[in-house]
Order: C-alpha cells, then structure tokens, then sequence
C-alpha cells in the first residue's frame, strides 16, 4: 500500500505560516507557548501540516506532544501565540464545533464495562452518526482492525494491542478530516503495527485525512510521514518534509555494493568513476557516498566492463530514526 | 445550543456503565427497599408496643410533640401513631433517597471518569460544557427519580396493605406526599448531583467527592431532627415553599456550573 504520489506535495515549514498558502492548511500553529507554573511545557512552537499529510511529531517521553495536541484543540488555551484548524482560528466559542471534525486518539483509557461495539456505538453517537450509517461503520472499523470477533467481549477482557486498535478505531470512527494519534503503536506486535500504518495510510490516500502523530516509536514512520517534526523540552528542534531534512542533513547518497570478483579491483574501478575510495564492510560489500546519485548505474556499467560481477546495489538510505537520533544529539550539543 | 443525540449518548454509556457495577448497584437497590419497605413495615407491625418507638432515634420525641390538628380526628392512639410515622416522620427520609442515590451514580459516572482516566477522551469529543454538564446531571438523576419513586409505590402499597386492618382502608398517600414525590424528589436529587459535578473539578477520588456532596443531606437531617422535635411540620406548605425555592437553586445552580466548568483545569489536574 503506497501513498499516492501523483498528489500535489506541499511542504510544511517550520515558523509562522505564510498568509498565503494557509487556507490550504489544515493545521497551523503559530508561536505556541504554555506554561504550568514556572514550567515552560510548550515553547514558541510553530508548525503547518497541509491537507492529506501525515506529520510525525517526534520527542521523548515528557517532550511536550500531549500538551502540543492538547493545544491544537482547543483543550487548554496557549499563553501566548495561535492556532488555526481548517483556516479557522481555534477559540472557546468554536472548538467544540471544530472537534466535530477532528478525531484524537490518546492514551485516556476505553470504557472497561463496556464491550468494544458499545465503545465505538458511543463514540460515534458523540460525532452525530446515525444509526444506521454507525452500525455498518463499527462492521467495518472492527473488521478493518481485526476485532470482529471480539466486537462484543467487554473491553476489560481485551488485550493491550488489542485496546489500542479499538482506541484508534474509536478515533477514526466518524472518518474525521484531521485525525491526532499519540502513540497508536505502543503495544502492538510488529504485524499489527504494519497493519494499522497500512490501514492509517490509506485512509489519507481514500479520504484525503490530514493525520498527526506523536510518537517516539519510530519504525515504519518512513512510509507514513510526509513531514516531520522533532521536540524536546517543548521547543521544536527542527520541521520539514522527511525527504528534505534527511537531504540537508546528509547530502551525499550512501550505496552498498556486492560484487562477485576481485575487492581491490572493484574498489579502484568504482573510485574511477565517483571520485570516492569505497570502504570494505565487515560482509566484505563496497560501501561509498556520493552527492550525484546518477554516477551509480556508471559505476556499475565499468565494473561489468571489467568483468567484475555486480551481484547486489543497495541505496542505503537514512532513516527517519538515524535522523531523529542525530537531532536530538546535536540539540544536546547547543 | 443542546444536542440531545450527543447528552442522551453520554446518558446511555452512563447507565451501562452503572449497571455493571455491582459495588454501585448493590446500595441503589438497598437505599430505597430500606426506606420504601423495611422501616414502614416495622411502623406498622410495631404500631404502638412501644418497642418502635424506642428503636426509632427521635421517633418518641416526634410523637410526644405531635399537634393533635394534623392527624385526622377519631384516630385511636395507635392509628395515630402510625398515621402520623408514615405520613409525617417519614416525609423527609424520602428525600435523602434521591440525594443518596444521585451521590453514588454521579460519583461514579464523573469523578469516576477521572479515576479511570476516561474523562480526556470525552473532553476531546465535539461535546460542550452544557452538554456534558447536563448529560451527567441527567445520567445521575433520572435514577435517583425513578428509584425513588419505584420506592414511593413498594411504600404506597406496604403501608396500605399492612396498615388496612389498623387504619381501616386505604389511607396513603395525602397531597403533601404527592409534592414531595413529584416536585421535591427532583429538584432535590438534581441539586445533590449538580453539587457533585460541581466538586468533581477539585475532586480526584469517588469517596471526595462524595463527601462533599453528602453535605447536601445536613439540611435534609435537620429537616427530620424539626419534625422530630415538634418544630416543624412537613406539611403541604412547607412543601410547596420547598419546591420552590429548590427549583430556583437548580437552575442558579446549574447555570453557575456549566459557567464555572474549566476543561483546562479539569485536564490538568487528572
């Protein structure tokens, strides 16, 4: 399952959002700040995520993502700055009708002495489903979510990945235009972790849902997130599309070559034609760096012209996680 | 603006909430069968042996301070101690069954949300103040009602069955009874669980905000204490001035709520 790529792809920024492109927002927040106490928790955040992204709001525990969220609905008023849902400056008097539009998924609990039908029966009663459009909502939902057999069991008698699905279920219940994960994948088996990204990503391609998620589990993000931001301490270290950030952070393109025939030969081979001395790893595969990723297929055309066999390339792409991971250490450097 | 689908769905999950909970069922089923069944039962049983009204705390002091106008004339003495126990000592007793019975549901359904960490989910939902506020109030009080009137019939049809062969006929209920039941019982629960909402912001624990609102049973108490003593009758007046100024206090006191109702502190604090 794969994002549409055909789709017009904006870029979120990091900074006040412009004027002029911010009707295309669905969210936009701008120089957020929140204090409780003496404690700064959220600190001139600003952000936008375009309609039909993901954005990945990336921090450790206690980075302020719950607070973020808590803010962008309208759930605690900042202390200074702005935040706009739709184009819509969010404000006491319309925040419950924006919320009509939103669905949040967060770590607050299910109802236990309820089963999983009644949970999703009254969330979707909330959101002004009828019934009959609920009841094969919840058919689907369950199904989609693997909890069809368990529809009725009482939620006190699922399992934890098994809450968690039925919670995001219930936020995604009314198929809302802006969807607040936070941490969704917590306690899920890799396999329902796959399924639910899946399932979230084509809900974005199917509704054209504009998704945050706040996480700090960061594998599969890759095929999720457009955009992304880091935070730490409440401050956002660094936004952007994924594509961008990982290009300004490591320019040049990283291969791994495996070649059948002579190391030192293919090693002088390939240095001839990208200007780079590719090191042997421990698997004995040609590891190299190169800013014009175009040389690749040349550099594989003389190694076949010297009857060097070319058995395996493999872009070697940074993650979102090696991104991450190298913010936040920079971050603690400043 | 109300949307009474989003209330009526948060009334619902309410209810279904609380008819699982076998800790909460239990005193709702208990409360009402003690007041409407056990103690009319022994008033009438007991009538005049003098056992009763020994047992009774206050019950000889309301009989010895009893004006004789109020009962009506021919009565023997102990037609009139039983006409006077069941259409007067025990007026009052059914108001702390409502205000008992809203205090345990609205505990459960509000302060119990934050206890189970139910309640962000909620507050992230396109319901308001208003409707949340009112959902909860009415989640809590159409119980306490309808119980409290359930026991207002078992009474109705204990003291009459078991009073016949003493009192001579159906002699229950009188006009008085039938304000208090309509009007009173209410407005009486409705403030007793408006006052649990209301705490429910500070509140962080069920047994918390119970307390509280167990305040509201004070002047209740006093109310049977003046009985009791002779200082004051529960009679039709005295009910209709009730009703009154309790329905006034309802609507003050709702409207303070819903205006005082902090999302933001409520969050903060769960």
């Amino acid at each position: 399952m794969k994002l549409d790529q055909s789709r017009p792809r904006d870029t979120t920024v990091a900074g006040a959002p412009d004027v002029a492109y911010a009707h295309d927002r669905t969210v936009s927040a701008s120089g957020l700040s929140k204090r409780f106490g003496s404690r700064e928790v959220v600190a001139d955040l600003s952000f936008s995520v375009a309609r039909g992204h993901a954005f990945g709001l990336l921090g450790p525990n206690g980075s302020g993502k719950t607070t973020t969220v808590r803010l962008l609905t309208g759930l605690l008023t900042p202390d200074s700055g702005t935040t706009r849902l739709f184009g819509e400056l969010v404000s006491p008097a319309n925040a419950d009708a924006l919320r009509r539009r939103i669905g949040v998924q967060t770590d607050t609990s299910l109802y236990e002495t309820l089963s999983a039908r009644e949970n999703l029966r009254t969330w979707g009663a909330l959101y002004g489903m009828s019934r009959k459009a609920l009841s094969r909502r919840i058919d689907e939902v369950l199904n989609v979510l693997g909890l069809s057999d368990r529809a009725d069991s009482l939620v006190g008698e699922l399992s934890k990945g098994m809450r968690q699905k039925l919670a995001v279920g219930r936020a995604v219940i009314h198929e809302p235009e802006l969807l607040f994960l936070d941490e969704p994948t917590a306690g899920l088996d890799p396999e329902a972790s796959s399924d639910l990204i899946d399932y979230l990503k084509q809900m974005i391609r199917s509704l054209d849902t504009t998704v945050i998620i706040c996480t700090h589990q960061l594998h599969g993000l890759e095929s999720l997130c457009d955009d992304i931001g880091i935070i730490r301490n409440g401050q956002l270290l660094t936004s952007g599309t994924v594509d961008d950030l990982l290009r300004q952070k490591w320019p040049k393109h990283r291969y791994s070559l495996t070649v059948g025939g002579d190391l030192q030969r293919a090693q002088l081979v390939v240095a001839s034609v990208t200007g780079q001395d590719p090191v042997v790893d421990s698997d004995g595969r040609l590891m190299f760096s190169i800013s014009d990723e175009r040389l690749v297929p040349s550099a594989v055309a003389a190694l076949v012209r010297d009857d060097i066999p070319v058995l395996e390339v493999i872009s070697k792409r940074p993650t979102i996680e090696q991104f991450y991971f190298a913010t936040l250490d920079e971050g603690s450097n400043v | 603006m109300i949307d009474r689908k989003r209330a009526w769905a948060v009334v619902r999950k309410d209810w279904i909430e609380v008819s699982r909970n076998k800790q909460v069922v239990a005193p709702l089923v208990v409360i009402p069968l003690l007041f409407a069944a056990v103690i009319p039962a022994a008033v009438i049983l007991g009538g005049n042996s003098g056992i009763l009204a020994s047992t009774i705390t206050g019950l000889q002091s309301f009989l010895d301070n009893l004006p004789s106008r109020v009962v009506p004339s021919g009565y023997t003495a102990e037609q009139t101690v039983v006409y006077a126990v069941i259409v007067y000592f025990m007026a009052p007793f059914f108001l702390i069954i409502p205000v008992m019975i809203a205090t345990i549901t609205a505990s459960s359904s509000f302060v119990g949300e934050k206890e189970r960490r139910t309640l962000e989910g909620l507050l992230y939902t396109p319901l308001s103040n208003r409707e949340l506020v009112l959902a909860k109030v009415l989640g809590s009080l159409i119980p306490s009602v309808l119980l409290t009137w359930a026991a207002f019939v078992v009474y109705t049809l204990i003291v009459n069955v078991l009073g016949s062969p003493v009192m001579g006929g159906v002699f229950f209920p009188t006009w008085t009874w039938a304000v208090i039941v309509v009007v009173l019982v209410p407005s009486v629960g409705f403030l007793a669980t408006c006052l649990i909402v209301a705490v429910s912001g500070r509140s962080t624990t069920m047994q918390g905000a119970q307390g509280s609102a167990l305040l509201l049973v004070f002047p209740i108490i006093a109310l049977v204490v003046s009985q009791a003593a002779g200082l004051m009758l529960f009679d039709v007046t005295i009910a209709l001035i009730a009703a009154v100024v309790l329905v006034a206090i309802d609507i003050a006191a709702f409207r303070f709520i819903v205006a005082r109702f902090d999302r933001e502190r409520i969050i903060t604090r769960l």
